[in-house]
């Protein structure tokens, strides 16, 4: 078997005494779409950014294409090769949609450290990101402010910010909150455009799109994995009615 | 970026002016006080740095001119060293004394920050006051002659005024390129969204660290400057309301944009100097305009004056819906 794309072991995260994380092992192999359940308060964001790096587990360990990087930084994360979005939207909004995808572009490169060429004349990075917000179908509007731009579009350059660096682990939270049944169905045929050599992991309340989304899904409840399973599997087991339905 | 002739022409006009500055004024003392504001000037364009482009306050900035200044004078009227060796070792080693204090300052952010900075600028200023046998405590350093670089003879004011407005316009040129820079914009961004940009493989910290390193250099740099100028520093170089003045010069012009520290380092430069010979209380006139300025000018003087003069073209050319001044973010202007 192949290493895995992200494997975390005994992970727990303590907020004072509250356990928001507590003894989480999941492994998640090269490609697959993995989508993580569970009701408010079950966890899936505090473990969205243990693994992210945003701040450090109490206990466990959490390896990324086979490396420990329980002790790295979110940055060094990245580097790695791990993307991520917002379940609440942190862009820059006084800056245009370009802007924010050449930011991104800069994040992996050397140039991050120049400090005297223009930014501006960076042609090809300029060109990479309105190929990106393309890819998205943003790139009529890449000029405008994120001010300018809707609550969808907002998502969707969400979206291509951790697409413009390539990832190997993509790290998506929330990718479908709040959107109307139209955007919905645009975002959705971006994720399933998405090529198989990315492996994406994801939390998602929509069911209908999630389900037909994911490989393999985990449900969490009070910070811990309740079940497991293909989607069959998980929809059949008694136990996740009763994560979202009670007793 | 919306009026790019307009950025321009205020470049231009705003280069003339200094370049025949000393023509306009009649007596040596104004062309001093001229050379003040250009020392000045370059101090908040180093604070600026922190302050607008890094959203990091501090309130010690004075550490660097000052250090700069008696580091300078020590060296080249005390410790028998040359003007340029001097000089040299003056700067690199406040820009030193920079790479430890941002470690130091950086372990914090906001507040936290901000309290390091003053603290260890007050640690200095205890220092030179109280070690007297090598600072000459109360009583400052002085015996300093100003160099003689390439001939020139820099204790002609006209002269003087020139070698300065020199360095303020390679420090604006530097300052500008980096602000445009790959590096200088992932400052913006830490600024605005920490979190994010270390999402985006950024290290936060070390962006922070290596833009305090830069304003600590030219803080230096303005420190060298001051010592050729006023040939002797005292504790006051070092204290904290040398710091704070740099920071009310950088919120009066306009923090974020290149040239409002400029501007405001004349109109506190100019209050103190000049309106001081007619206003025994001119502190509460400094008080008063800088109130006004937070009023009626919330992002500065230079942002401010902008906006005003966009809604008075748009008057004009009349058709176009008038933006309100709010709407004019500091991005655009400059």
């Amino acid at each position: 078997m192949t290493t895995p794309v992200l494997e975390v072991i005994g992970l727990s995260r303590f907020f004072g005494g509250l356990p928001a994380v507590r003894d989480i092992s999941i492994c998640v192999a090269a490609g697959e779409r993995r989508l993580l359940l569970g009701p408010n308060g079950a966890g899936k964001t505090t473990f969205f950014n243990l693994i992210a790096g945003d701040f450090p587990p109490s206990q466990g360990e959490i390896r990324i294409f086979g490396q420990n990087v329980t002790g790295k930084s979110a940055d060094q994360r990245t580097q790695l090769g791990m993307a991520r979005t917002y379940q609440i939207i942190t862009l820059f909004p006084k800056n245009t949609l370009l802007h924010n995808v050449v930011v991104s572009l800069v994040g992996l490169r050397r140039l991050r450290f120049d400090p005297w060429s223009d930014l501006r004349r960076q042609t090809v990075l300029w060109d990479e990101a309105r190929a990106t917000l393309a890819l998205v179908g943003l790139d009529h509007l890449a000029e405008r402010t994120v001010m300018e731009t809707s609550y969808g579009e907002r998502r969707r350059l969400e979206i291509a910010m951790a697409l413009a660096q390539k990832p190997k682990l993509l790290l998506l939270d929330e990718p479908l909150a709040g959107l109307s049944a139209d955007e919905r169905q645009d975002v959705q045929r971006l994720l399933q455009s998405i090529p198989r050599d990315v492996t994406i992991v994801m939390i998602e309340h929509d069911m209908d799109v999630a389900l037909a989304f994911a490989d393999v899904i985990t449900v969490m409840q009070h910070g811990q994995v309740v079940v497991e399973g293909s989607r069959a599997d998980v929809v059949a087991d008694p136990k996740t009615r009763e994560v979202y339905l009670g007793h | 970026m919306r009026a790019p002739a307009f950025n321009w022409v205020m470049w231009l006009v705003g280069l003339a002016v200094l370049l025949v500055l000393p023509w306009l004024v009649t007596s040596e003392y104004y062309v001093n006080i001229a050379s003040q504001i250009v020392i000045a000037a370059i101090l908040a364009l180093s604070l600026n740095l922190l302050i607008g482009f890094g959203g990091m306050i501090s309130l010690g900035h004075a550490a660097y001119l000052g250090v700069a200044a008696y580091l300078t004078i020590y060296l080249t009227a005390h410790a028998g060293f040359g003007q340029l060796s001097g000089a040299f070792i003056a700067i690199s080693s406040t820009t030193v004394l920079a790479m430890l204090f941002g470690y130091l300052s950086l372990r914090a952010s906001g507040l936290g920050f901000l309290m390091i900075t003053l603290a260890l600028g007050q640690i200095l200023w205890g220092v030179a006051y109280r070690w007297a046998s090598l600072t000459g405590g109360d009583n400052g350093l002085g015996g300093m002659e100003r160099p003689h670089p390439f001939g020139l003879d820099l204790n002609q004011p006209t002269i003087f005024y020139y070698f300065v407005l020199f360095f303020l316009g390679v420090a604006l040129l530097c300052i500008a390129r980096f602000i445009q820079s790959a590096l200088g914009q992932s400052l913006q961004g830490t600024r605005d969204q920490p979190r994010r940009m270390r999402t985006l493989g950024y290290n936060v910290w070390l962006i922070q660290w290596l833009s305090f390193v830069f304003a600590g250099f030219w803080g230096a740099v303005a420190g060298l400057l001051y010592a050729y100028y006023h040939q002797f520093v005292s504790p006051q170089a070092l204290h904290l309301t040398t710091s704070a003045e740099a920071l009310l010069m950088v919120i009066a012009g306009g923090t974020g944009t290149l040239f409002g520290p400029v501007v405001g380092a004349a109109l506190v430069v100019i209050l103190k100097n000049v309106i001081s010979a007619y206003i025994t209380r001119w502190l509460i006139l400094l008080g008063a305009i800088f109130v006004a300025i937070v009023l009626f000018m919330p992002e500065g003087l230079l942002p401010g004056l902008a906006a005003w003069m966009r809604l008075l073209r748009e008057r004009f050319h009349g058709g176009k819906k008038p933006t309100s001044v709010s709407a004019v973010t500091k991005d655009r202007v400059l």
